[in-house]
């Protein structure tokens, strides 16, 4: 993409959806001019091809401008493709559950499915059963530095147990920790068959914070510089730069999820983002387990029992493009805010820092979802106190955007296209600490025309109708001292308008529903449909 | 030439060629069989450990060059007094070697296993597995349980009048005539009727949808069975298309016809039914020809209409849907990622 080119493509191929872009340099500017998503089994030039086709017919002039209304014109276009890596496993061996624990957590938040096994929990006839199936793409072999008492006596036996397997599996790929690393010579190269790496690493708490050095390399070992979730967080990066706000990426695919949290940069400094890859995070499972099943009952507006739901999950995870309306997209959104839910609670380390300024709902897990059931959502899930605007990377941008391999380039791209790359979806203020009544305080929405005022009542969703591009004021009075950012009991916020309009959301922080199945379904459907209005009642 | 827009429509392959069946070893079993030995259908490939066991190496040196994953056995003197022992409790797969002593898995009660396809042994990987091309044809499923598996090809024997390919098989309509065959059932089969057809001989079943309780109450039968000293034969369920009720599709069901009656397999990895009937002349069904795979229609098939563009569906949601046409009807708006075409 350093040429100069009038209009290209923007491809962002995913486990389970493939999704195309025309992006056109227009008056100087360049903007997002038509997407289409579609499942991955479908050839990419035929969803080029049609994109192309409806352009045209949409726009005539504007498709003979950019040269693509004549037959043929999809192969000459340039093309900007972030690919997501196949998943990967890993199994994590230590000495002791204790020392395992860290190469567990650092593995699992840089993306890999994680398996883990010491001698305290395994015998070493099973360790080999599980590190010789072919489903192991590496093993993480670590120890402290120095090597802690509880370690040292069965170092060498875990030591000569995975360099046996390596042996007979020279594709596997090993990556020796902290003081493991003195055990490189037992992974010598046998007879020059050794196609997988040996990698040495630092101890599994180096960094700042803990566990971040072994997290990188474990990050590039699992994908390409190019992989769509790599590609989100340098998105990320550059969108909180051309926005000067802090950004929170949460991306829901078939595969995993992905939390980037990204800072503007001052006085000239870069901007800053912390990434997280959870593979435990997918829309579903490859193998929905009982706690899977429970985490989406527990969200689910439809009444059914365990049995069904798993088979429902089950054939999501075969076909997860399919039965996407009525039912099948209610209970896809339960799918969806529990691997949400999955995802935060995998992602914790994240909520050092202040809360962000926007958060921007991406991923296949929301393809087909109304834009104001998306804000819900996250305002389900994503639970701090505090005034934050919910976005959506509606066309799957961020992730061809962020393949773009030169910083500036990158930055400048995304500052032209920030509008069109987020549809506005709500401004959701979730105040904190609120103490159940009858009232709470009282909000006034100054917007540019009007000006309206609610009463907030405890527990409940208050929603506002403030329409995408307008910007208001909302002056909140609170009767008793809550958290909002800071703490007090008046404050003023300006807020954004989306497709869900302005959201104060005075729920639990976290979240608490009823035990009773029947009353949780009530209470969320009513939610549900205070902003899903589309849909048929 | 197909319609422009059924390039919009996953297309489900209904036969394909050979492909490379995998037969999973774990440590201590023992392959039977090299790269590039050519298999027939019912061939021992390997013998399977029930319960191995890790043991130090003893009463023997473990030559200089051995490697994890070699073969030892303790070689027994011609001379001197011989002492009867169990069953190859004296030999097994080399693990590891520490502080100078070599580990290695074995174990006693060792099961054979037998490919149920022909072809040729590709690469073996002591305690990983046995790769085979296997001759033949293939219809791909979803998932198989159990254990790979030959029989002949029948077809559900009492479907209800009228009911076509998606019946339901009861229990009680197997009987021991049926044993040695592999069963096409139809659109559904509970784990009753599985462990039933087990008992009473049969090779397998070909179910279109498998819902999980059923599957795991065949999965908890399936370990008992193994637990049991006594085993009965190789028993496989091969799933077609998912966890929910739907027929199984016309174009595979006339396939499934036409090889009714010859032998046939079921492999596990990848899961698929092998059939080596070249002479079989299997009609391509018409391109325009589509199911609805999931949804509220799901199971019916018609003919391919035209795009229909972006539509809204139930609740509100909005997707990319093609007009089909079933049986000479007026034709109805199905999403396309609902839709399936073969070929």
């Amino acid at each position: 993409m350093t040429s100069d080119p009038r209009a290209f493509l923007a491809l962002d191929l995913g486990a389970a959806t493939s999704s195309v872009a025309l992006v056109a340099r227009l008056r100087h500017r360049w903007r997002l001019i038509g997407a289409l998503a579609m499942p991955a089994s479908i050839d990419v030039d035929a969803i080029v091809r049609l994109l192309l086709e409806r352009t045209a017919v949409g726009d005539p002039e504007l498709a003979r401008t950019l040269g693509i209304a004549r037959a043929g014109s999809f192969r000459s276009l340039p093309r900007l493709v972030a690919k997501s890596a196949r998943p990967q496993r890993l199994a994590a061996i230590a000495a002791s559950d204790r020392a395992v624990r860290p190469l567990t957590e650092a593995a699992r938040r840089s993306g890999w499915g994680v398996t883990s096994a010491t001698p305290q929990s395994a015998d070493p006839l099973t360790m080999t059963s599980m590190l010789l199936d072919p489903g192991i793409d590496a093993v993480l072999l670590g120890a402290g530095e120095p090597p802690g008492p509880d370690e040292r006596r069965a170092l060498d036996d875990i030591a000569s147990l995975v360099a046996a397997v390596a042996a007979r599996r020279p594709e596997l790929t090993v990556i020796l920790a902290g003081s493991m690393a003195e055990e490189l010579s037992r992974f010598e190269d046998y007879q020059g068959q050794r196609q997988g790496e040996v990698l040495l690493v630092p101890v599994a708490s180096a960094g700042d914070p803990p566990g971040s050095a072994i997290g990188e390399l474990l990050d590039d070992l699992r994908a390409p510089r190019d992989d769509a979730r790599r590609a989100i967080s340098r998105a990320a990066a550059a969108l909180a730069d051309a926005l000067d706000r802090r950004i929170e990426v949460v991306d829901i695919g078939f595969d995993g999820g992905l939390r980037a949290t990204a800072t503007p940069g001052v006085a000239g400094a870069r901007s800053r983002v912390v990434a997280s890859f959870i593979a435990d995070a997918g829309l579903v499972p490859r193998e929905p387990d009982d706690e899977t099943v429970d985490r989406v009952l527990a969200w689910s507006t439809v009444a059914i029992d365990r049995h069904r739901l798993r088979d429902r999950l089950r054939e999501l995870r075969f076909s997860p493009w399919s039965d996407a309306s009525g039912e099948g997209a209610r209970l896809r959104l339960a799918a969806a805010r529990a691997a949400l839910a999955v995802l935060m609670e995998a992602t914790m380390h994240h909520e050092s820092d202040p809360a962000p300024d926007l958060i921007v709902a991406s991923g296949g897990a929301w393809a087909v979802a109304p834009g104001p059931a998306i804000a819900l959502a996250i305002a389900d899930v994503v639970r701090r106190p505090a005034a934050v605007g919910v976005a959506f990377d509606h066309a799957r941008l961020l992730a061809p955007l962020g393949s773009i391999p030169d910083g500036t380039e990158r930055r400048q791209l995304i500052a032209d296209m920030a509008d069109d790359v987020l549809a506005p979806l709500a401004s959701v203020v979730i105040p904190g600490g609120i103490r159940q009544g009858r009232s709470a305080g009282h909000v006034t929405v100054h917007a540019a025309s009007s000006s309206s005022e609610l009463e907030l009542i405890p527990g409940g969703l208050e929603l506002i109708d403030l329409p995408p591009g307008e910007r208001a004021t909302a002056e909140l009075r609170f009767r008793d001292t809550v958290r909002l950012g800071g703490r007090g009991r008046r404050f003023a916020v300006d807020v954004a308008g989306g497709l869900g309009g302005l959201l104060v959301d005075l729920r639990d922080v976290p979240l608490r529903l009823p035990d009773r199945p029947e009353r949780r379904r009530e209470l969320l459907e009513a939610w549900q449909d205070s902003l899903w209005i589309t849909r048929d009642r | 030439m197909i319609d422009q827009g059924l390039e919009y429509v996953t297309r489900r392959t209904i036969v394909t060629g050979p492909i490379e069946v995998r037969f999973p070893l774990r440590p201590g079993d023992r392959a039977l069989v090299a790269a590039g030995d050519v298999l027939v259908p019912g061939s021992r490939i390997a013998d399977r450990l029930r319960e191995a066991h890790l043991e130090e190496v003893r009463g023997g040196p473990v030559p200089e060059e051995s490697r994890p994953g070699d073969r030892w056995a303790h070689v027994v003197s011609d001379t001197g007094p011989h002492l009867r022992r169990s069953h190859d409790e004296s030999s097994g797969e080399l693990l590891f070697e520490l502080g100078g002593h070599w580990r290695m898995a074995t174990g006693e009660h060792p099961e054979q296993i037998d490919t149920p396809v022909g072809g040729v042994v590709r690469d073996v990987r002591p305690g990983i597995g046995i790769r085979v091309r296997a001759v033949g044809r293939v219809i791909r499923g979803v998932e198989a349980l159990g254990e790979p598996s030959r029989g002949v090809l029948a077809i559900n024997p009492e479907p209800p009048e009228g009911a076509g390919p998606g019946t339901r098989l009861k229990a009680g309509s197997l009987d021991v005539g049926l044993a040695g065959a592999i069963l096409v059932v139809g659109s559904r089969v509970d784990a009753e009727t599985l462990t039933r057809a087990r008992a009473m001989g049969l090779r397998g079943i070909i179910v279109a949808g498998l819902a999980g309780k059923e599957r795991r109450d065949f999965l908890a039968s399936e370990a008992r069975q193994r637990a049991s000293l006594h085993r009965l034969p190789t028993f496989a369920v091969l799933v077609l298309d998912g966890a929910v009720r739907r027929p199984i599709a016309s174009p595979i069901s006339s396939v499934l016809a036409a090889i009714a009656g010859r032998e046939v397999a079921i492999v596990m990895d990848p899961p698929a039914l092998v059939f080596d009937e070249s002479e079989v002349d299997l009609a391509p069904p018409p391109t325009d020809l589509v199911r609805v795979r999931a949804g509220e229609r799901v199971g019916r098939e018609g003919r391919w209409a035209g795009l229909a563009g972006l539509r809204r569906f139930a609740d509100g949601t909005f997707l990319e849907a093609g007009w089909i046409r079933s049986d000479g009807g007026v034709p109805m708006a199905v999403p396309l990622a609902d839709l399936e075409r073969f070929a």
